[in-house]
C-alpha cells in the first residue's frame, strides 16, 4: 500500500483558499484538520497551535500554516 | 538578564562552529494534553546545537524529531542549502538550554530535515531564536557570549 503524504488533505484545503486568504489574512496562521478549518486566524504560530490543540485535541495531527501568496523558501547556509 | 558563554575556535578546522547544548521536546501544554489521552513521551535528551546565523529557521534532524516524538504540524516546507532544495517537516516544540539561564522557548515552530553525515550536532539554532539574543564573538579569546 502506498504511503499517504502527511497533511496531503489539509494542504489541498489550504491551496483551495490560499488566494482568498492571502488577500485578507496575509502572514497570519490558519489551522486545518482533514477538511475542517479551525475558526479564526492567528497572529503567531504558538497561538495557532494552541487553538488547534483545543479544537482537535492531542490524539490527531493538525496542520498549522502561515498564509502567504506563494510558499516561502527558507535558506540555510 | 541571562548570559551564556561558549567556546569557538574558528582557526581550528575540526571545530564545527559555536555549539550549545539544547533539549528539544514537545511543548508543555501538548505533553499535558497528550498524556491525558494516553500518549507517551520520551525523557528529555540533550543534544548539541550549532548557532547558525545563516539559518533562517531553527532546524533539527529528522531522526531526532522522531526520537522526541515531536508533534508534526506541516510538511513539504522548502529549505535551500547551498543551492540545493530539501523538503522538510514542521513541528511544534520547546527548546531549552540546560546548564544556562537562557530562557526556554516553550512553543515554537521547528523544521526537521536530514542531517547527513553530521556527527557534531543534531540541531541548528536559527535566526528565529537568535533574534531574541545579543550575541558577541571575541575572536581573541575564542568565546561567544549570548545575552538574553
Amino acid at each position: 500500500m502506498a504511503a499517504v503524504d502527511p497533511f496531503s488533505v489539509e494542504l489541498r484545503v489550504f491551496e483551495r483558499h490560499r488566494r482568498e486568504w492571502s488577500r485578507s489574512h496575509r502572514g497570519e496562521y490558519v489551522v486545518i484538520q482533514g477538511d475542517v478549518i479551525a475558526e479564526g486566524f492567528f497572529d503567531s504560530y504558538a497561538e495557532a497551535f494552541r487553538a488547534g490543540l483545543r479544537k482537535f485535541g492531542a490524539r490527531h495531527e493538525f496542520l498549522v500554516k502561515q498564509v502567504w501568496p506563494t510558499e516561502p523558501v527558507y535558506f540555510v547556509s | 538578564m541571562a548570559r551564556a558563554e561558549i567556546e569557538w575556535d574558528p582557526s581550528n578546522p575540526f571545530d564545527p562552529g559555536p555549539c550549545i547544548s539544547v533539549v528539544v521536546m514537545n511543548s508543555p501544554e501538548f505533553i499535558e494534553a497528550g498524556r491525558a489521552v494516553g500518549l507517551e513521551f520520551p525523557a528529555p535528551h540533550p543534544v548539541q546545537a550549532l548557532l547558525d546565523t545563516g539559518a533562517a529557521v531553527t532546524v533539527i534532524s529528522k531522526t531526532f524529531a522522531r526520537f522526541c516524538k515531536l508533534r508534526q504540524t506541516s510538511a513539504g516546507t522548502e529549505l535551500r542549502v547551498l543551492g540545493s532544495k530539501y523538503l522538510a517537516g514542521e513541528h511544534a516544540g520547546a527548546i531549552s538550554f540546560p546548564g544556562t539561564e537562557l530562557r526556554t522557548f516553550d512553543l515554537i515552530r521547528i523544521v526537521s530535515a536530514d542531517f547527513e553525515k553530521e556527527p557534531n550536532y543534531a540541531c541548528l539554532i536559527g535566526r528565529d531564536i537568535m533574534r531574541h539574543w545579543d550575541i558577541r564573538f571575541d575572536g581573541r579569546s575564542k568565546r561567544v557570549t549570548i545575552i538574553d
